[in-house]
């Protein structure tokens, strides 16, 4: 499977487009059965970890994620760690405390995040499996972003062994690649039960390879889309109709509005609870003045280390848990989070899949990006998280292209129904005019 | 004056409550791996023993038990604690609104839970140059949690409260001696109005000691109309005295949210699966009415062992209550500590023959504790040619003494007084392993057959 593809140029597009992190000597890579990267949130024992962030700067764990370990065991070679968001917080992977990827079809442009290194090289390295995390968007997005499949599983399907935790009950390990056929052959090899992530499951398997009879087009999903990406929307529905031979219904799904709120409020409150483990002591970023009470040494790492956005979300999410406010936001969010399921199994009674666009827009450029206030940027996710929020298995499918830069649409199954997304993905592959990026090295 | 107790007791499980290192490390940082080190990627996975032992207490307190449970992050700063979170219980924990049959007088249980201990610091270096290290091994390991509400009405009553229910968490959960003395409480103490709350006391005397000291303290301020003000304070064990803590220590606010890398349990369905035993206090309470003891003497015997009450109940079976009792408060508790250990079901049958033969009168009270004597301190001729008890080695030492005193016959039959040389013989030959009563009618027996 692996094409012939040398260590020399992916460091020149490495230096081009910075989706790397840190990046190995692909030890291995002549005559392996195929290359990968993991993002760098997932442990590797020969790779530095930091999930972007400067307080894990340095940091080497002791272990491999169980999705590289197995990934390994079957013979794929790791060929770096890309970058991303710190700590998987945003949506442009400009939220980095080290370099920003730039996005394959417009340098000029965010790469969507935060797998966005992921993303990358998904999209310029021939026949490469990119690991990628999503816990609201963070494969959807960047995957839109830079034209590539970008598949997250059922919640629970993959073991989080090994994940730097951002919303560990919403935390996916996913894959992207150019061609869906490369997540279908290699997804079944980082599925299962693991028993040092009690909440993998494998049980039901894959489910069996059939493309979806019909899918539901939310209405709520396409209020307020720019013409030009509501166009090319509607010309994939046709397709998708006509060529493929799918039925396709309009529906009702009025918890889509609740999604986010409650999606912010849970994601937050348990960030802030895994970050608490940040603290300058056994690993990562020390503080310089050992000598100090450990509240103000804490303080200190923690202030000077973390990031902007981090801060916020730590904020954010120990504002939700507290004393008095938990009933209002974190517990009201657990039961938004039920509905929006529910609602989804209503749709499911109806049709096999629900579709919607990816994005609200296409990859922004960054002086875009950086007049954008937090709260718009949040919203931006409205589309990739439902089935974020409520653990359904999704797949980005580039879908056409609008000034030259990739659009995506998103198909949601039901939880473990994996197979018919990635059945249709790969049919729509077949039908669908791929436009690689141009690369000028 | 109303006592509220909060004990925490380490659960003798043989891995940590989360992961697979041992309980049991002594050099620091031994006993350590990424999950109780809170290492960015590593998770936790449940023990389901300390969760059953969890469930047993529950039960023994009779709680009600929740169709499920889940764990729930408990987050606050502190260098000892991995995470900067415990593991912990919030909403329903393993077991709510419990009783304790405290001497009669019931002690409500507001609710038993488990939770992680966190790591220790140690102060090392000299004054100065002090600096705190960390040692991981304790973290991780498993506690369970047990609140009262506040029916104890003074400091006394409050450590012979925790003294019982010690002794019936001890058998149900296995508990040894030295996990008891880790026991640590946090007591909640009013004698007017307002409650303050004594922190991380260890042990039970330093958890009396606390308590006095607070009673003293509230009266004298309420005495001179000074208002006890609600707050935290620690033990000073050397100083014996209650101090204010530092308030941001303990007063912060936790922000509960539950633990989403473990699961919800049934737990209904596996408490029920759990078998129940009697608890020691019970037992004392049984055989007090059943054999007629005095509390005391329950007390004692189920202090040194439910072991040695199963003991005296299969004694007292076979050979009546009165002989077993006496042997077994006096020759069998005094060496019990030895009879533990080799207490195999031969060695049970051999005591309890000898208690029957106490008490149809075969032998007397002396040959009984020296036979009995003989059972537990001298293992190698237990075990060798000389069993205890076997009428063929008695038949066999009469032949050997028979034929090492020709003319006996004779002898006995010129005057009777002639057995006692062979059972002289057989006496010594057999050392106590037969009583003298049973040698002299097996003598004679031999003799009056003839050669």
């Amino acid at each position: 499977m692996s094409s012939p593809i040398s260590m020399s140029r992916i460091r020149d597009l490495n230096d081009e487009y910075g989706m790397f992190y840190s990046l190995g000597d692909g030890e291995g890579l002549d005559g392996s059965r195929f290359h990968f990267s993991a993002k760098d949130n997932l442990t590797t024992k020969d790779h530095p970890t930091t999930a972007g962030s400067k307080i894990l700067s340095g940091y080497r764990p002791p272990f491999d994620a169980a999705a590289v370990e197995s990934l390994r065991e079957a013979g794929g070679v790791l060929l770096g760690k890309t970058s991303m968001d710190e700590f998987g917080f945003g949506t442009f992977s400009v939220n980095s405390a080290f370099e920003v990827p730039l996005n394959p079809y417009d340098r000029e442009r965010s790469c969507g995040g935060s797998s966005g290194g992921a993303a990358c090289a998904a999209a310029l390295i021939d026949g490469h499996l990119a690991l990628g995390v999503s816990t609201g968007g963070s494969i959807s997005c960047p995957a839109a972003f830079c034209g590539v499949f970008g598949f997250t599983p059922t919640y629970g399907r993959v073991s989080r062994h090994g994940l730097l935790d951002y919303g560990n009950s919403l935390d996916k390990i996913g894959m992207l690649s150019a061609d869906c056929a490369t997540i279908a052959e290699l997804f079944p090899i980082i599925a299962g039960a693991d028993e040092r992530d009690p909440t993998s499951c494998g049980h039901p398997p894959i489910g069996e390879c059939r493309i979806p009879d019909s899918v539901g087009i939310p209405a709520e999903s396409v209020k307020g889309l720019p013409a030009a990406l509501r166009e090319s929307f509607d010309e994939a529905v046709t397709t998708i109709k006509d060529d493929m031979g799918i039925e396709v219904k309009t529906l009702d799904m009025p918890m889509f509005h609740y999604a986010q709120p409650a999606y912010y409020i849970i994601a937050t409150s348990e960030a802030s609870t895994n970050l608490a483990r940040y603290g300058g002591m056994r690993y990562g970023a020390r503080g310089k003045e050992l000598g100090q009470h450990f509240d103000r040494y804490f303080t200190a790492v923690r202030s000077e280390n973390f990031g902007a956005e981090v801060k916020r979300r730590i904020l954010l999410g120990t504002f939700t848990r507290m004393v008095g406010l938990r009933d209002r936001y974190y517990l009201k969010a657990l039961q938004v989070r039920q509905a929006v399921i529910e609602e989804y199994r209503r749709a499911y009674k109806e049709v096999d899949a629900v579709l919607t666009p990816t994005m609200p827009f296409i990859a922004p450029r960054f002086d875009e990006v950086a007049d954008m206030s937090a709260l718009e940027i949040y919203l931006a996710d409205h589309l990739t998280i439902p089935p974020n929020l409520s653990g359904m298995p999704h797949l980005n499918i580039p879908c056409g292209y609008v000034d030259g830069m990739p659009v995506g649409m998103q198909l949601v199954a039901d939880h473990w129904d994996e197979g018919c997304l990635l059945q249709a993905g790969m049919e729509w592959g077949r039908l669908f005019g791929h436009v690689k990026p141009e690369v000028k090295i | 004056m109303k006592i509220g107790l909060e004990i925490h007791v380490q659960l003798p499980t043989r891995s940590k409550m989360f992961c697979a290192c041992p309980t049991d490390g002594v050099a620091p940082n031994s006993a350590i791996c990424p999950t109780c080190l809170g290492m960015p990627g590593a998770r936790p996975s449940l023990n389901r023993s300390a969760l059953e032992m969890g469930l047993r207490l529950a039960k023994l307190f009779d709680c009600r038990i929740p169709e499920r449970t889940w764990f729930s992050r408990k987050t606050y700063f502190y260098p000892d604690l991995a995470k900067h979170f415990q593991v912990t219980q919030y909403d329903n924990p393993v077991g709510e609104h419990g009783v304790f049959d405290f001497r009669g007088k019931p002690i409500r249980i507001r609710r038993v839970h488990l939770e992680e201990d966190p790591g220790r610091i140690k102060r090392v270096g000299r004054q100065g140059e002090e600096m705190s290290l960390v040692d991981y091994n304790r973290s991780g390991i498993p506690l369970v949690e047990i609140v009262t509400e506040p029916d104890l009405s003074n400091p006394a009553e409050a450590r012979q409260f925790l003294t019982d229910m010690l002794t019936e968490i001890r058998h149900t959960i296995g508990l040894s001696d030295e996990n008891e003395q880790s026991v640590r409480v946090d007591c909640n103490i009013s004698v007017g109005v307002e409650r303050v709350e004594v922190k991380n006391v260890t042990g039970l005397r330093n958890m009396e000691r606390a308590l006095k000291y607070e009673v003293v303290r509230q009266t004298k301020m309420l005495r001179s109309k000074k208002t006890v003000v609600r707050e935290t304070r620690r033990f000073d064990e050397e100083r014996k005295v209650t101090l204010p803590a530092r308030k941001k220590e303990f007063e912060e606010d936790y922000g509960y949210i539950g633990e989403p890398d473990l699961g919800v349990y049934n737990i209904r369905a596996i408490a029920e699966s759990l078998d129940e035993k009697e608890t020691p206090l019970t037992r004392a309470k049984r055989l007090c009415e059943e054999y007629g003891m005095t509390e005391g003497i329950s007390r004692q015997l189920i202090n040194t062992s439910m072991d040695l009450c199963d003991l005296f109940e299969d004694m007292a079976a076979a050979a009546g209550t009165k002989a077993s009792l006496y042997l077994v408060t006096d020759v069998i508790s005094s060496n019990w500590s030895r009879i533990k250990g080799i207490l195999d079901e031969d060695l049970r049958s051999e005591i309890i023959e000898v208690a029957r033969r106490y008490s149809d009168g075969s032998v007397n009270d002396l040959e009984a504790r020296r036979l009995l004597r003989a059972l537990f301190s001298d293992e190698e001729e237990d075990t060798g040619s000389t069993a205890k008890g076997d009428p063929a080695l008695l038949e066999a030492a009469v032949e050997k003494a028979v034929s090492a005193n020709p003319g006996i016959f004779d002898d006995y039959a010129k005057n009777e007084k002639a057995a006692n040389r062979l059972i002289g013989d057989v006496i010594n030959s057999t050392k106590g392993a037969f009583s003298s009563q049973e040698i002299v009618l097996k003598v004679k027996e031999r003799l009056e057959r003839g050669p």
